[in-house]
């Protein structure tokens, strides 16, 4: 970087005189500045200096002719000029960084207690503190001690080993109001290499961080709910399962009474214990049924493309750990539909992460579709097209079958549940391979919901 | 002449049972562990009460009734679930049927309402 600089020193002041700030760009633009500025400097010295020559010589060689006198006064002119060009700089340089977002401040890198010798406004807004209580004080003991040691240690053992730090932390203004913040250090070195300055960034993330906390927490609430769907659906196919040999049972054992009609008393008690605790034993079933009861689905006016979005949010923590892309391709004039806000979103977010899982194996499947679109005036369609391996074909028709699975810690419940609920809502959920790779998961879902569904 | 009684149940053991108790009062049981093969059995003229399972892979109980009542079949019905549907009882009723009865079954019970739908 300073090797461009130098090099382009005459281009430099006809470049345009502001870059676009970023976050990015910030810590470049700052250390950028000062090494512009020390270069600046120097170049102002030596025309000075060169002015000054020029005025004298000028004046010893006045009486040999006017040629001279007017290139002289040139020079003079040139060096006035590279002067207020080099200070226009400095000061639009100084005013954006006083008008970024971030808090920025200076630290001098010579000076043994590394005292503050600038923040712009927004580093006073952050921190609450003022412009007093920073400049000239040791950032560690301005505040954040009592925070976070175990960050100060890490900030400087990064600065002593002459490496720039980046970290997220809870800092404390200095009402005591907690916020989170990124710190980025980076560090301004003079031409020999000598860190004389160090520069600080800090953003505020509480915002950001909280956001992230309410989707943990909406994510949690429609996992559970989906949890608990599973249970109810496993103890209503467990119940199912179970009720066919009591009612075998059951009968085996009546018709047996029938038979031993008259004779064979004992017998016939122990039949009739048969019989007894086969229907304690339905009993306890149907209570158990009757606890998990399904609950009928509650229904509200949807969009269907809003309650995708809001899926996909919940699940782009998950996307991003497993360097997927999902895209979103919506039809916008998609009527709206009567539905289950939680249940449909148990729906989706079944088949994100069973796509996901589907990919989960290759580097190179990374791409997950959604798409909505109408089918037809009554009929809205649901897509979730990925990349991943597919399904055997011996398997399509078992997939949304009870207890049918490839995971080794699934439950085989997911696709069961979440086809029930789709038809609960008058639709049908179906699953195909893609002609290329992968596979798609398709609903629908009527626009009218049929009452009697 | 002995009652017919036809069972259409997928599940092997449920029909056996069935078939044992009902033969235990005397009447003439034949199992079948799909509606379609009952259909291809059992032409829909020839007399004789249907007990029907209703959860069954393929055609289930409620599209076997609804193709018995299209073909103009008088036969009677009784659904035997393990699965408690809500209304089930009504929807039978409604869909045709003599009657709901959720598994396991009484024997007394299905008795009663085999006999009552043959005198109907």
């Amino acid at each position: 970087m300073k090797k461009k600089i130098i090099a382009g020193k005459k281009k430099t002041i006809k470049k345009p005189l502001l870059k676009k700030i970023t976050r990015n760009n910030l810590e470049e633009l700052v250390s950028e500045l000062t090494d512009e500025l020390n270069i600046r400097k120097k170049q102002l010295k030596q025309s000075a200096v060169r002015g000054k020559h020029e005025k004298e010589k000028f004046r010893g060689e006045v009486i040999r002719g006017g040629v001279r006198e007017k290139q002289g006064a040139d020079r003079e002119k040139q060096g006035e000029n590279r002067e207020r060009l080099a200070q226009e700089q400095i000061h639009i340089r100084t005013k954006a960084m006083e008008s970024t977002f971030d808090g920025i401040f200076i630290i001098d890198a010579l000076k043994p207690d590394f005292p503050i010798i600038y923040a712009n406004p927004s580093f006073y807004e952050l921190t609450g503190f003022s412009k007093n209580e920073v400049i000239g004080k040791n950032y560690f003991l301005l505040y954040g001690v009592v925070d976070n040691l175990h960050g100060i240690e890490e900030i400087k053992q990064a600065l002593l080993q002459g490496r720039p730090f980046q970290g997220e932390m809870l800092n404390s203004k200095k009402d005591g109001k907690k916020f989170w913040s990124l710190l980025r250090i980076s560090l301004v070195r003079d031409n020999n290499g000598t860190v004389t300055h160090y520069v600080g960034n800090k953003t505020d993330t509480t915002l950001m961080k909280q956001r992230n906390l309410e989707i943990e927490v909406q994510r949690e609430e429609l996992l559970h709910v989906t949890r608990v769907g599973k249970l109810a659906e496993f103890v209503s196919s467990l119940a199912h399962e179970i009720s066919q040999p009591l009612t075998a049972i059951l009968s085996y054992a009546q018709a047996a009474q029938r038979m031993l009609k008259d004779r064979e008393p004992q017998l016939q008690e122990i039949l009739q214990y048969i019989i007894n605790d086969d229907q304690r034993a339905s009993e306890v079933i149907r209570r158990l049924r009757y606890l998990l009861k399904k609950s009928k689905p509650t229904l509200e006016t949807l969009d269907i493309n809003v309650l995708i979005k809001d899926t996909i949010t919940l699940m782009m923590p998950h996307i991003i750990a497993k360097n997927k892309v999902i895209k979103f391709e919506s039809d916008s004039k998609l009527p709206h539909i009567q539905g289950d806000r939680i249940q449909l979103q148990q729906v989706i977010l079944n088949l994100i992460s069973n796509s996901l899982e589907a990919m989960e194996s290759s580097n190179d499947a990374r791409e997950l579709l959604i798409r909505t679109s109408l089918k037809d005036a009554e009929t809205i369609m649901v897509e979730v097209k990925d990349s991943g391996c597919g399904i055997p074909e011996k398997n399509l028709n078992k997939l949304f079958g009870h207890f049918f699975t490839n995971k080794p810690d699934g439950l085989g419940m997911g696709l069961s549940i979440s086809r029930s609920i789709v038809e609960a809502h008058g639709g049908h959920l179906e699953a195909k391979n893609n002609p290329d790779r992968g596979a798609t998961f398709y609903f629908t879902i009527p626009v009218n919901m049929k009452k009697d569904q | 002449m002995p009652a017919n009684i036809f069972i259409v149940d997928d599940d092997e053991s449920v029909c056996r049972a069935l078939k044992i108790l009902l033969m235990s009062y005397d009447f003439e049981v034949k199992t079948f562990n799909s509606a379609q093969n009952f259909f291809d059995t059992v032409a829909h003229d020839v007399p004789g009460c249907l007990l029907l399972d209703i959860h069954m892979p393929e055609i289930d109980g409620w599209e076997a009734q609804k193709r018995i009542v299209a073909s103009g079949s008088k036969r009677p019905v009784i659904f035997i679930s393990a699965e408690k549907q809500d209304n089930a009882a009504d929807r039978a009723l409604k869909a045709g049927a003599m009657g709901f009865l959720q598994k396991p079954v009484n024997a007394q019970t299905l008795v009663d309402l085999i006999n009552g739908s043959s005198k109907k």
